[in-house]
């Protein structure tokens, strides 16, 4: 990877900051004890399509590591046939499992490895990170723009859009809806109202149909699983349509399994009425122009949908 | 295809729609979960469902439809016939069960948005 590419990965280091190791890195990972040849790391490597294997003992302790070019040194020695011990670095630098992204990045500019093996404080090997693995899970986090805990209670409750960070006062909303969170026959009624209002206001059929259907979902959420109140909120821009669905309610357990197609913790009944289908989210991904999902732990939930005219 | 054609091949009831039987039929589909609809509906489809809550006729509404064909001769309750009424869709109910029914109308030459 370029220097150019680096400089960037540093740069979403900073947004993504409380990114562990652990969450990042690849958990299944090929390993070979010391006692092996070397030229089975070469046919591993081979096969599994990888460039550098960890050596741990039988404890599954990190006590080395052997890389596509201490194979080629092998080769050119003649020592293929050699145990792994007599090549493997074992001064690994290694990566703590609780590591962050920032400094995760910083041991990529300082080392120049194209991998690092994770552990845990007892040295126990866990998984290994690739920059691909970064770049995955930072293209991960682009599908909903995350903030971690500590930023959150400064943003939630806050009247700035969460993706533009203009000023959005609930009185200057020209559509306000409250959610009845008690009759789930009522989910989705905001949405109509919503989709009907911005086609008086004049706003085209096909955008008006992609907010009703964005809506529906994130209203039929609240309905569903908030167990609070909830309300929606619509402010027209010149160039753009916000909504805000907003609640008090229990929050979202997990952000990265509710993005999934198909995860639903939806009851029986929910599905008997034809939702519970673990599409909601994603279909507001599909359907707005940007979304951000804010969830706190028994707090509440927003969520800010842009719609571009 | 014409939704009175459409009528006779179910031997359907026509619930709410009687001004709209010439109207030409392009685009059709079928699905219970209103979730499925909110993704892949194209606006102007027909759609056949088994799901007769006021959230189908809902869903519906949101997503642009032409109308819904309820089947397998469900009862049809009255909270999902009066939020028709106030809209711009065809409702139509057959006895026939979700297979049969969409068998007939592929049959006779409707297909899917996905062919």
């Amino acid at each position: 990877m370029s220097n150019n590419q680096e400089c960037r990965l540093s740069k979403y280091a900073f947004i993504f900051e409380d990114l562990t190791a652990e969450e990042i890195m690849t958990k299944h990972v090929s390993t070979l004890t010391a006692d092996k040849k070397i030229s089975q790391a070469k046919e591993l490597m081979k096969i599994k399509k990888i460039s550098g294997i960890p050596i741990v003992d039988d404890k599954n302790l990190l006590i080395g590591i052997i890389s596509i070019e201490d194979i080629i040194k092998a080769l050119e020695m003649g020592k293929i046939e050699e145990d792994i011990e007599n090549i493997m670095t074992k001064n690994v630098v290694s990566l703590n499992k609780d590591e962050t992204l920032p400094t995760i990045v910083q041991k990529f500019d300082k080392f120049k490895f194209g991998r690092f093996p994770v552990v845990d404080k007892n040295g126990t090997l866990c998984g290994i990170l690739t920059k691909v693995d970064i770049l995955h899970k930072i293209l991960d986090k682009f599908n909903l723009l995350y903030l971690h805990d500590k930023k959150r209670d400064s943003i939630l409750n806050k009247e700035l859009s969460l993706i533009t960070g203009e000023k959005l006062y609930r009185e200057d909303a020209e559509f306000r809806h409250r959610i009845d969170t008690s009759d789930i026959s009522k989910a989705g009624e905001g949405a109509a109202i919503l989709k009907n209002f911005l086609i008086k206001k004049g706003i085209n059929q096909d955008i008006a149909r992609k907010v009703g259907i964005a809506v529906y979902e994130a209203e039929t959420n609240v309905v569903i699983h908030s167990k609070g109140e909830g309300e929606i909120l619509c402010f027209l821009k010149k160039d753009k349509i916000i909504v805000r669905v907003i609640d008090n309610g229990v929050g979202i357990e997990n952000l990265d399994q509710a993005m999934k197609e198909g995860f639903s913790t939806a009851p029986d009944y929910i599905r008997e009425m034809g939702f519970g289908a673990g599409m909601g989210i994603p279909n507001m991904k599909r359907f707005a122009d940007k979304l951000v999902i804010l969830s706190e732990k028994n707090t509440g939930t927003q969520v800010e949908l842009v719609f571009f005219l | 295809m014409k939704v009175k054609e459409i009528l006779t091949i179910l031997k359907g009831e026509l619930i709410i729609g009687k001004d709209k039987l010439n109207e030409e039929v392009n685009l059709i589909g079928a699905a219970d979960m209103m979730s499925d609809v909110l993704a892949l509906s194209k606006p102007g489809m027909l759609i056949l469902t088994g799901n007769t809550s006021a959230q189908a006729v809902r869903t519906a509404i949101v997503t642009d439809l032409m109308g819904l064909i309820f089947v397998r001769g469900k009862e049809i309750p009255p909270e999902t016939i009066n939020m028709a009424k106030g809209s711009n869709l065809i409702i139509i109910k057959t006895n026939n069960y979700m297979y049969s029914a969409c068998g007939k109308l592929y049959t006779a030459g409707l297909r899917g948005i996905d062919e």
